[in-house]
């Protein structure tokens, strides 16, 4: 097989040089990811019209209205402008979604490294305490968790996050076990260093590699989980969410039947939001498998 | 057998842990006590509310410490006795609301797990071999549509679509309806949940049967000239179901979670809905009852594929 022609020119120099490409898609995603992190941000400095005031337009009938150039995703049963109402849900939605999986990196993370580095009882206990985690399924387990507490911003950010820790704790554990052994981790413990300095300083980024499509893809679900949450009316109860918009414009056949831009627009964004967290996650784990084995 | 010994007394352990998680969330976190009376709980200076309190204490042993009572509910729950629910009168029992609306999401389930299997496998057959074409292409782009899709959306689409626009579908799930209207009514409920399901399945089954067509043994299928889908049905679906089976069994969990959302849309009263709303009601022995029987029946189902993959392949046991 060595002296195989076909194989042997297949590793040109041309080739491995062949530039490792994000692609189109990708950049559409991170920029409407982007766009999303700045409504989200600046919500209540953008000029929209108030998500909460009542638009009643008695020459148009009675509400709700149907989408126009003054109400651009028209308006719901009480005339408030759907378009304003949308961009606000994008706040909650996001930042539970970021703040969610970012709480899951910070513990599971950790616990991950950690477990996977050590080695020994600390990695049986927190690998036992992931199974047990990963043994309800996580709606079952949010709804369970949220029913228990005072629905804010914070606690539900928190009950997702919990959630996120074992499949983040998994992965992070089961690629600080491919580093733990290899060479260069010997040779730094053999000139000396300390366990935190070759955690910190040759694990961790080898580790951070397959883990950073992790956080986008993690960040998706959260997303997902949140808008099933409110979609139930177990999220965040003071506020707009994109799941409780839908569940608003879906809760009577009625409503979804005459005015279904209520749902559908709150769908299209959530959708959007979440493709792009999908591809831009998956094009990132492509991007870094490709380094990998070239390595 | 060491390795089915091994893996039943983990389930077990994992059942334990799960329960004590579950049992002292409820306890701890919650108020018991306020869930049984309401306000009545809070007023202890009333000589009427405390004795109400007291009998009431006595009545769901609260007084007793917290494992005595955890050891009391176990002891009970394994006999099938889940407690009362918590209204006025404590009727119907929880074992009798469950033994009602279990079976509804066990066939919900059930038929979305099929639909998502007899979706995929063709679905991945033709997509696999025309990998890297451009049908191929637009099933990847499809399918990731499908994935990034929360189930409570494709609920509410297909409701508008087929239920409202079409009217080919019925709108909710009447209880008291035949079987054969109510299996129909179950119809986008199943799909709801199955649909984001098969385009898991399909993605995982497109890669392993890719794997599998570039073997040796496909080649001499091919060069015996055998007919293209001879092929891909009798020799190369077989050695690709490995991953598969195992994350159809894992997915149920996944597919619980969708048919809490789809009951909810389609008032399907099954366990999902009830959970929704003893939560929003704060009838706590329901919730305890559920989230239960969910995560017992989800480590049970994985332990049984653990069992089947060892079946399929005897080096897993060693």
């Amino acid at each position: 097989m060595s002296t195989n022609p076909a194989t042997s020119t297949a590793i040109t120099p041309d080739e491995t040089i062949v530039k490792k490409k994000l692609g189109v898609g990708f950049w559409l995603c991170v920029t409407w990811l982007g766009l999303m992190a700045f409504i989200a941000l600046f919500t209540p400095l953008l000029p929209l019209k108030s998500p909460t005031q009542n638009f009643l337009d008695p020459a148009n009938g009675r509400p709700p209205y149907s989408p126009s150039w003054k109400h651009w995703f028209g308006s719901d049963k009480d005339a408030r402008d759907v378009f304003a109402r949308t961009l606000h849900g994008a706040r909650i939605s996001l930042t539970v979604g970021f703040a969610a999986i970012t709480a899951g990196f910070l513990v599971g993370g950790t616990v991950g490294v950690i477990s996977g580095y050590f080695k020994g009882w600390i990695d049986r206990i927190s690998s036992f305490v992931f199974i047990v985690l990963l043994s309800f399924p996580s709606l079952v387990l949010a709804i369970l968790l949220t029913s228990l507490i005072e629905r804010s911003l914070l606690t539900i950010s928190l009950v997702l996050g919990l959630l996120s820790i074992a499949p983040v704790g998994r992965l992070a554990r089961a690629a600080t076990l491919q580093f733990a052994d290899r060479e260069f981790v010997l040779a730094a413990r053999q000139i000396g260093a300390t366990n935190r300095r070759i955690i910190i300083k040759e694990i961790l980024p080898n580790v951070a590699i397959p883990m950073s499509s992790l956080a986008l893809l993690g960040m998706a679900v959260a997303v997902v989980a949140e808008g099933g949450l409110s979609f139930l009316g177990l999220s965040v109860e003071k506020g707009i969410t994109w799941g409780g918009l839908i569940q608003l414009g879906s809760e009577s056949s009625k409503t979804l039947e005459e005015a279904p831009w209520i749902a559908f627009f709150p769908i299209l964004m959530l959708f959007l939001t979440v493709l792009s967290l999908n591809f831009a996650g998956d094009r990132v784990r492509n991007y870094f498998d490709v380094k990998e084995t070239t390595l | 057998m060491r390795y089915y010994v091994q893996r039943v007394a983990l389930a077990i352990l994992l059942l334990l842990a799960v329960s004590m998680l579950t049992f002292g969330a409820l306890n701890v976190l919650g108020d018991p006590l306020f869930n049984i009376l309401g306000p009545v709980a809070g007023d202890v200076n009333n000589p009427e509310s405390v004795e109400m309190i007291n009998t009431a204490k006595r009545e769901f042993n609260l007084d007793r410490s917290l494992p005595v009572r955890y050891g009391l509910w176990v002891s009970d729950f394994v006999q099938g006795d889940f407690g009362v629910t918590f209204s006025s009168t404590g009727q119907p029992p929880v074992s009798g609301v469950i033994s009602e609306r279990l079976p509804r999401t066990i066939s919900l389930v059930l038929m979305a797990q099929f639909f998502a299997i007899f979706v995929s496998i063709p679905w991945a057959l033709i997509t696999a071999s025309r990998a890297g074409k451009v049908s191929d292409r637009i099933s990847t782009i499809n399918a990731f549509f499908l994935v990034a899709m929360p189930n409570f959306a494709i609920a509410v689409i297909l409701k508008f679509v087929f239920s409202i626009k079409l009217d080919w579908m019925p709108l909710t799930y009447k209880a008291d309806d035949p079987l054969s209207s109510r299996i129909f009514q179950m119809v986008l409920p199943a799909l709801t949940i199955g649909l984001p399901v098969a385009a898991v399945y399909q993605r995982l089954l497109r890669t392993d049967l890719i794997t599998t067509l570039q073997q040796d043994f496909i080649l001499l299928a091919r060069t015996k000239g055998l007919s293209k889908w001879r092929i891909l049905f009798v020799h190369a679906l077989r050695p690709s179901l490995f991953s598969f089976i195992t994350v159809v069994g894992l997915n149920t969990g996944a597919l619980i979670g969708g048919s809490i959302v789809s009951e909810t849309v389609f008032r399907i009263p099954g366990i999902g809905s009830t959970l929704v709303e003893s939560v929003l009601r704060n009838d706590f022995p329901v919730v305890l009852a559920i989230v239960m029987i969910v995560a017992s029946s989800f480590v049970i189902i994985n332990l049984l594929v653990d069992f089947a993959y060892t079946l399929i392949d005897p080096r897993v046991r060693r």
